[in-house]
């Protein structure tokens, strides 16, 4: 007997109601409940293009390694990281829509740069979702902009300024300042000036670059008439350009360059023979005082990649750690029960945890400074102190609650 | 102050070089061919790359092989892409090509990696030399030089040689120059692929002053566009003109106004083209009105 005009058999067509019903319960996973027992979906908003897109590599590699010390699960659940690219401040925005809309994630790490990380922030609040930030360093993001469902990793600029400067006060006063025409370089320049202006210093002179400046060799000119005691940097992706023509005019080694929240790739990529400078760091792969977890990721990391973690992979590795063992301890991919966890979360070995009323996790910060002399490809840096040097002041250094300014808005 | 002054005045002139490099071979193809080469820049970034890559294996006498390896890529580019566009409008040529930059640079990435590529100057090159009150580093001198005498053979081999003719005579009407029995597809191919070799040579001179990451094509691609522009589409000696006065006026901006050295080559090329809509030293083409 055929039903209607194709000619199809009652048979055919139970058949093939069978088949689509196990192909739905199979094969399309995206109309079960998140809460069901398949693979956890954490969402990964990383460039993939552009400048940073470099440091953008190291912190996935980091993240990687993170899921596989867990041998890729949480609670007995695959963990399924998906990585969607950070193209433009508005193409972050809506790849973080997607992630959580079509992806079905239950939260986001990611936010390479500040002005992406701050419209991801805004998504996560709209749309309720976990979102740990792993390198963004604006100040604003656990600030005037924060809100309960975003945990930054990286100290704000602010907060790297007031620990840095006592250092660089230590060769003079007379600083002159070199930075980019956008937020995070501007944010920089605001900081220092204010500590340098607290400290009765001079500023000898004050240049914004514009971005993808490609010919710093007229700025250095002026900073050599200016003979500044610091020449203070906020250059971020231009950073390699502006240290290889400061070395080829004959600046390296007279005037100290400084310059925080770098990444140790930007440095790599300027070579031994420009390389110089003194910055701020979370981490260092040579750091003798690196817990026995922090080794064995930099080891792995060797193994796996044939290179050394830089500070953006450990940024990505501990980020990524703190959302999957807040999911574990939640026992939940609901997004306020990972929020709960993240809140009480605690590094086990460093104890390091995420501040209860803005979601800044307190880290210490190294000071380093390039080696005179480079043998090693990756070997670039000395660590000259951590800081604030006793742990008990790490409260104190990011500021208290009237200080930082976070309220968050309502969930 | 004076000083200061002449040496951003001579610092200046030797940024002007290396922009007269990079927009030189992008006048090249334009008045030969027509094309508005948006991947010009990559092919400047591959110089730099490759430039890198033989010097790691080889050390420094196999950097001058770049040029020729870049310049041979871009034959066969030319053979297999470019060769398909003279006959179609300038925007068909001005997507082919942005979507070829797009492509190139994610290759690079592919093959690189994201991160830059350390490298510096050699040794013998290194260091400072002050000529009276002005500062001059050697290497930029180097490279200065180097732009006068590849400039002087470029525009000796375009004027006194028979090739150089048939080029010439090739870009104001190739259809007669086919009739006399020149095969000019072969010539254009050659000419594509000169133009690459020279933004190769660009991009190795710039290497050790430029980070060598993917996006170093960005920097280069606009300021060449505005230095042809300003020129005069297709003009030698008016890209040669245009590239030293906008190194000059990016000088002695970053001198006075450092918040618009950024803008100020876009405001210099407005200018130039209120007074000369053609550019410094532009001719009406009928091939191009």
């Amino acid at each position: 007997m055929s039903l209607g005009r194709s000619g199809a058999t009652r048979r055919q067509l139970l058949t093939a109601t069978g088949a689509v019903g196990a192909a739905a319960g199979l094969g399309m996973p995206f109309i079960r409940p998140a809460e069901a027992a398949g693979p956890i979906r954490i969402g990964v908003l990383l460039a993939k293009t552009g400048s940073i897109a470099g440091q953008a590599q190291y912190l996935w590699y980091g993240t990687q390694l993170a899921a596989a010390e867990r041998g890729n699960k949480i609670n007995g659940r695959p963990i399924e990281l998906v990585w969607y690219d950070e193209p433009s401040t508005q193409g972050a925005q809506q790849n973080f829509h997607k992630l959580v809309q079509e992806e079905k994630v239950v939260a986001v790490l990611g936010g390479t740069l500040s002005s992406y990380a701050l419209a991801e922030e805004a998504a996560a609040q709209q749309l309720k979702i976990p979102y740990c930030c792993d390198n963004a360093a604006a100040t604003e993001m656990t600030g005037k902009n924060c809100n309960r469902y975003t945990f930054r990793l990286n100290t704000p600029v602010n907060v790297q300024a007031d620990m840095f400067a006592p250092f660089l006060m230590g060769y003079g006063k007379k600083w002159y300042f070199l930075t980019a025409s956008y937020a995070f370089g501007q944010d920089i320049a605001k900081s220092f000036k204010a500590l340098l202006k607290a400290a009765g210093g001079t500023i000898v002179g004050d240049d914004t670059v514009p971005l993808n400046t490609a010919d710093y060799s007229a700025y250095i000119l002026k900073i050599r008439a200016a003979k500044p005691d610091v020449v203070l940097g906020g250059l971020a992706g231009d950073l390699g350009t502006c240290l290889k023509q400061w070395n080829d005019m004959g600046m390296k080694g007279k005037i100290p360059f400084a310059e925080i929240a770098i990444g140790d790739s930007d440095i790599w990529g300027v070579g031994p023979q420009a390389a110089t400078g003194l910055y701020t760091s979370l981490w260092w792969y040579k750091n003798p005082a690196n817990t026995e977890a922090e080794k064995k990721m930099a080891a792995e990391h060797e193994k796996k990649y044939g290179k050394p973690a830089a500070d953006k992979s450990w940024m990505g590795w501990l980020s990524a750690r703190s959302l999957f063992e807040s999911i574990e301890a939640a026992k939940s991919t609901k997004p306020m029960a990972i929020v709960e966890a993240l809140e009480h979360w605690k590094d086990k070995e460093t104890g390091v945890s995420y501040r209860g009323f803005d979601h800044q996790l307190l880290l210490p910060n190294l000071v380093v400074r390039v080696k005179p002399k480079i043998t090693d490809k990756w070997d670039y840096f000395d660590v000259i102190a951590t800081v604030p040097k006793n742990k008990a002041d790490l409260a104190k250094v990011y500021g208290t609650e009237a200080e930082v300014g976070c309220h968050f808005p309502p969930v | 102050m004076l000083s200061l002054l002449l040496s951003q005045l001579a610092n200046g002139l030797v940024l002007g070089g290396l922009y007269v490099l990079i927009a030189i071979g992008l006048s090249i193809i334009f008045g030969l061919l027509g094309i508005v080469n948006f991947a010009h820049g990559t092919f400047f970034a591959l110089g730099a790359y490759f430039g890198v890559s033989l010097y790691g294996h080889f050390g420094w006498p196999a950097v001058l092989l770049s040029p020729v390896l870049v310049g041979l890529l871009g034959m066969a580019v030319e053979r297999l892409l470019i060769h398909h566009l003279y006959d179609k409008e300038p925007l068909i040529s001005l997507i082919v090509t942005f979507a070829l930059a797009l492509l190139i640079e994610a290759l690079t990435r592919v093959i690189w990696g994201g991160l830059g590529q350390p490298f510096n100057a050699p040794p013998f090159l290194s260091g400072i030399f002050l000529w009276g009150p002005v500062l001059v580093t050697r290497y930029r001198f180097a490279v200065f030089a180097s732009t006068v005498v590849l400039l002087i053979l470029l525009w000796a081999f375009l004027q006194f040689t028979p090739y150089g003719r048939i080029l010439r005579a090739g870009s104001r009407d190739p259809e007669m120059v086919g009739l006399l029995g020149i095969r000019l597809p072969r010539v254009l191919t050659a000419v594509f692929g000169l133009g690459c070799a020279i933004a190769a040579i660009a991009g190795v001179l710039a290497a050790p002053l430029w980070t060598v990451d993917p996006t170093m094509s960005e920097g280069a691609i606009m300021p060449a566009f505005v230095i042809v522009t300003i020129g005069g589409l297709g003009s030698f000696p008016g890209a040669v003109i245009a590239g030293l006065a906008v190194g000059e006026v990016i000088a002695m901006t970053i001198q006075f106004a450092p918040a618009a050295s950024g803008a100020i080559m876009y405001v210099f090329m407005a200018l130039v083209l209120l007074l000369r809509p053609r550019g410094l030293l532009g001719e009406r083409w009928e091939r191009f009105e």
